[in-house]
């Protein structure tokens, strides 16, 4: 009888690792797709298709924080944003900045004054009017601290900024962003010339709200998102779909907006959207044939389908890095006996000692680019062409020539080793990370290359909320970092280590008795901020990074990319390096 | 027993303020909090929902707050998404409720049927059969028996789809969700089943010649269902408030999830309610258990 009993458990559990694991597909080719690539799909899969043409069955994730543009801070909500919500600018199917809202624009010879003039006949999803008084109560709204929106400090681009006596940014002045009369025009005054502000026109923050509803459901101020949390009367929007049903948590449906500007052009009457973070439950769902598009594939299909090939998956590069973060200003560094110079000769010596390769091809898994330099390789330089061309703090091709390398710079700064090559000395630190994804996965490879010369790795995990506080705080020696970039140009991954940055947490320039001088770093993004010629713009701005990483406080471990699946039967779908999914471009086929 | 009733009543406003108490200190000494995110919030935007929110406030004056509001049925908005609690908790308890109940009923019948069988049948292949049962699924965890009935009966068999919009099928949650507590009752059942059907009333009530239908269900059965009873009634509770787990897998937007969110984004308004709720929902359930303790078995005396 037991030995029965224990022969049927055995089988449940095999079941249930299949039932987690799916099924994969048989495939052909893997189908990589540029930066801002329209997807589309070339060969069949044998997973089930769904063939209801008008209808597109989704997974982005589980329930969004918030549907109201201006307070949405998540990858998520920004996919729903942009396919409900149309700013001045939007992208083509081709992924190519275009004219939305507005029908044209001119730029001052100075690069700071942006007139946009309004297309004829925009209409909100409930039939009114929208004109560019609705672009300037907006943009008002979501700058101001009292809406507290996240993204609020892109409006800092602008000019006329209110602050509060800290300095604070605290919302727009009454020069900043001015609606003509007859709502025709909009023009915009920027602070200094900014080479991506027609990128920030459309993003999600930059969005028009339908001034009436937002107000009415927020009658004492505490409730600036009030009019987005169900589908109804309420939700007015712009964009091509409008949302018709809300099951919190379960799912929601957005229905064509028959008052969408261009209308004519979509194809798919009705988006469902599957509210959910279970791989596993998703992962099914698309085999099953019940989703067609999926942005969430649990990490052990993903080896599967690469070394398949299946064409129903697609990886195009995302503007992000991940990376390892070390605190300037930890005791660790004086525990190991290092001055300021000898702690990033130390910090260098990590950074060569990680086997990047390993860890993409056996821990990630999706092909992610090596990281030689903190920010992503595929970033423009806002002056026509790619930021990082050509450019390594480090190389990556010989692993075993790294460690070598490694090892002499310890040796440099008074470390010696033993015949065995392990360190005499004993070295150790506590790496800090949160336990989700991979996170730990890799950090168990980066213990392993670091023991390999005796270094001891210790590695404590914090719950998400809690790692957070301690890493800001700077409350530690080494930890996980990662950064995924709202627009497309480098600035975005360099102001956050400025003295006062919120995302400054290497610490710099906040212990008065370092050497390290890093208000020359605050100088610089201040330049960058303010200079007119992009040229010079890109100098500074490599300045700033090779200032950066000669502290060594940053270590890229690779360059984010971005894997989705969808159907053989569906096509068009726009994806772009900033994450955002557009499927008012998409169609689908019966077959 | 109306006095009962009112002193039990007393008692559990005691409990749930005490409840209150401890949750609200204990989730604002935990560190973290609701505006943290991996991109930082600015300190004037932290500090303008801070003050929405009344968290610049001393704790103790947050707590005052609080128990203000609620005392007024206002259980104020979620931090992380701006909607009102009561909102949240009345569209996901219902759902929650329905697939617990089912669940419920059907664990009940299920295990109290399967538990009397097994007792009378003892040691025979029914009993064999329902032991064997019994210890699988009760060894089996929910997300194992979840992820098994969604790839038997959505992907292999094609009965029912993983997942369609504003149409979630009920079925495999309940089934999900009734696994476990119909094994643990069916074994309550049998044991406490075997214990009365020893008894001397048992044998006198044979003896004088009472039908063997009567003698299982009126004096075996009814004599067994107090420790089933006192499992029945937690047990009511805790799956009327849902399965984070089974309600993931089976995309349901359930009130389960919420205990589990709530602390994760530290969404301090939603740890309290859902706290609240559920406790209020627990003191119910042993309310009700310990009246049908006294209809079940009269010798019971409620003090």
């Amino acid at each position: 009888m037991k030995k029965v009993l224990a022969l049927v458990l055995a089988l449940a559990m095999v079941l249930s690792l299949a039932a987690c694991g799916g099924s994969s597909s048989s495939s052909t080719t893997t189908s990589d797709s540029d930066s801002s690539a329209a997807a589309d799909g070339t060969t069949t899969s044998d997973s089930a298709t769904n063939t209801d043409t008008t209808t597109l069955n989704i997974n982005l994730a589980s329930e969004p924080a918030y549907l109201d543009p201006a307070l949405n801070s998540s990858v998520d909500g920004a996919c729903l944003a942009v396919n409900s919500f149309e700013g001045l600018l939007t992208y083509d199917a081709d992924g190519n900045l275009i004219e939305g809202c507005a029908e044209s624009y001119e730029v001052s010879d100075d690069g700071l004054t942006y007139t946009f003039t309004m297309r004829e006949g925009l209409l909100w999803s409930n039939g009114e009017g929208l004109d560019a008084s609705d672009f300037e109560y907006s943009w008002r709204r979501a700058a101001d601290v009292e809406t507290a929106a996240d993204y609020s400090y892109l409006f800092e681009v602008l000019a006329d900024c209110q602050y509060d006596e800290d300095g604070n940014f605290i919302g727009l002045g009454d020069s900043s962003v001015v609606a003509s009369e007859d709502g025709t025009t909009l023009t915009v005054t920027l602070s200094a010339p900014c080479p991506y502000f027609l990128d920030l026109c459309a993003f999600p923050v930059f969005f028009p709200v339908y001034e009436e509803t937002v107000e009415a459901n927020n009658p004492d101020g505490t409730t600036p998102g009030g009019w987005a949390l169900d589908a109804g009367d309420s939700f007015v929007c712009n964009g091509a779909y409008v949302l018709q049903s809300w099951n919190h948590d379960s799912d929601m449906t957005y229905v064509k907006n028959e008052y969408y500007r261009d209308a004519d052009s979509v194809s798919i009457e009705t988006l469902n959207f599957m509210l959910s973070s279970d791989d596993t439950a998703i992962y099914a769902a698309y085999q099953s044939g019940d989703l067609d598009f999926i942005d969430t594939i649990p990490t052990d299909e993903l080896g599967v389908l690469m070394a398949a090939e299946d064409p129903e998956l697609y990886i195009i590069d995302e503007l992000g890095t991940y990376y390892v973060t070390l605190n300037y200003n930890s005791d660790l560094w004086d525990e190991l006996g290092l001055s300021e110079t000898d702690a990033a000769t130390f910090r260098q010596a990590l950074c060569l000692l990680i086997d990047r390769e390993y860890i993409v091809d056996n821990i990630t898994q999706t092909g992610q680019e090596l990281a030689t330099t903190f920010i992503p390789a595929a970033t423009s330089d806002s002056n026509g062409g790619l930021f990082e061309d050509g450019v390594e703090y480090y190389s990556v091709d010989n692993y075993e020539a790294n460690v070598e390398e490694a090892k002499a710079l310890l040796e440099s700064i008074g470390f010696e080793f033993d015949e065995s090559g392990m360190l005499t000395t004993d070295v150790s630190f506590t790496y800090l990370t949160n336990p989700s994804g991979s996170n730990v996965t890799i950090a168990e490879a980066m213990q392993a290359d670091f023991a390999s010369v005796g270094i001891n790795m210790t590695i404590d995990q914090q719950e998400w909320n809690v790692f957070l506080e301690t890493r800001k705080a700077g409350d530690y020696g080494v930890a996980r970092g990662a950064w995924v970039m709202d627009y497309n140009d480098p600035i975005n991954m360099l102001e956050m280590w400025t003295t006062n940055s919120g995302n400054n947490d290497c610490q710099f320039g906040r212990d008065d008795s370092a050497e390290l001088d890093w208000s020359v770093y605050d100088d610089l993004i201040t330049q960058i901020r303010n200079t007119a010629d992009t040229a010079e713009r890109v100098t500074l701005m490599r300045e700033a990074e090779d200032m950066l990483m000669s502290t060594w406080c940053v270590l890229p471990i690779y360059y984010y990319n971005d894997s989705y699946m969808m159907k053989s039967n569906v096509s068009g779908v726009l994806a772009t390096v900033t994450g955002n999914k557009y499927f008012m471009y998409a169609t689908k086929t019966a077959e | 027993m109306g006095k009962y009733i009112v002193k039990r009543v007393l008692l559990a406003i005691l409990t749930i303020f005490v409840i209150s108490l401890i949750t609200f200190f204990a989730m604002n000494a935990i560190p973290g909090g609701p505006f943290n995110s991996e991109k930082a919030t600015s300190e004037a935007t932290k500090a303008a929902l801070e003050a929405r929110y009344n968290l610049d406030k001393p704790v103790i004056v947050q707590y005052g707050l609080y128990m203000k509001n609620l005392l007024q049925g206002d259980l104020g908005v979620s931090l992380k998404t701006g909607r009102n609690i009561s909102d949240i908790i009345g569209e996901s308890f219902p759902i929650s409720a329905k697939l617990g109940l089912a669940a419920a009923c059907l664990a009940i019948v299920l295990g109290l049927v399967l538990g009397s069988i097994a007792a009378l049948m003892r040691n025979r292949v029914p009993d064999r059969l329902i032991v064997f049962f019994t210890t699988l699924v009760t060894a089996m965890p929910s997300f194992v028996l979840a992820t098994l009935l969604l790839y038997v009966f959505c992907m292999k068999l094609g009965w029912v789809p993983v997942w369609s919009a504003g149409n979630n099928n009920i079925i495999l949650p309940v089934i999900s969700l009734a696994c476990y507590p119909m094994a643990y009752i069916t074994r309550l059942t049998k044991t406490s089943m075997l214990d009365a059907l020893s008894q001397d009333y048992i044998r006198t009530a044979r003896a004088k010649g009472v039908p063997q239908i009567k003698v299982i269900f009126k004096h075996g059965l009814r004599n067994a269902l107090i420790p089933v009873i006192t499992y029945v009634g937690p047990m009511i509770a805790s799956i009327l408030t849902g399965s984070m787990v089974v309600e993931s897998i089976f995309t349901i937007g359930g009130l389960g999830s919420k205990f589990v969110t709530g602390i994760t984004n530290r969404d301090y308004t939603l740890i309290m309610a859902t706290t609240i709720f559920l406790a209020v929902i627990m003191v119910i359930a042993n309310l009700i258990t310990d009246i049908v303790y006294k209809l079940v078995d009269p010798r019971i005396k409620l003090e």
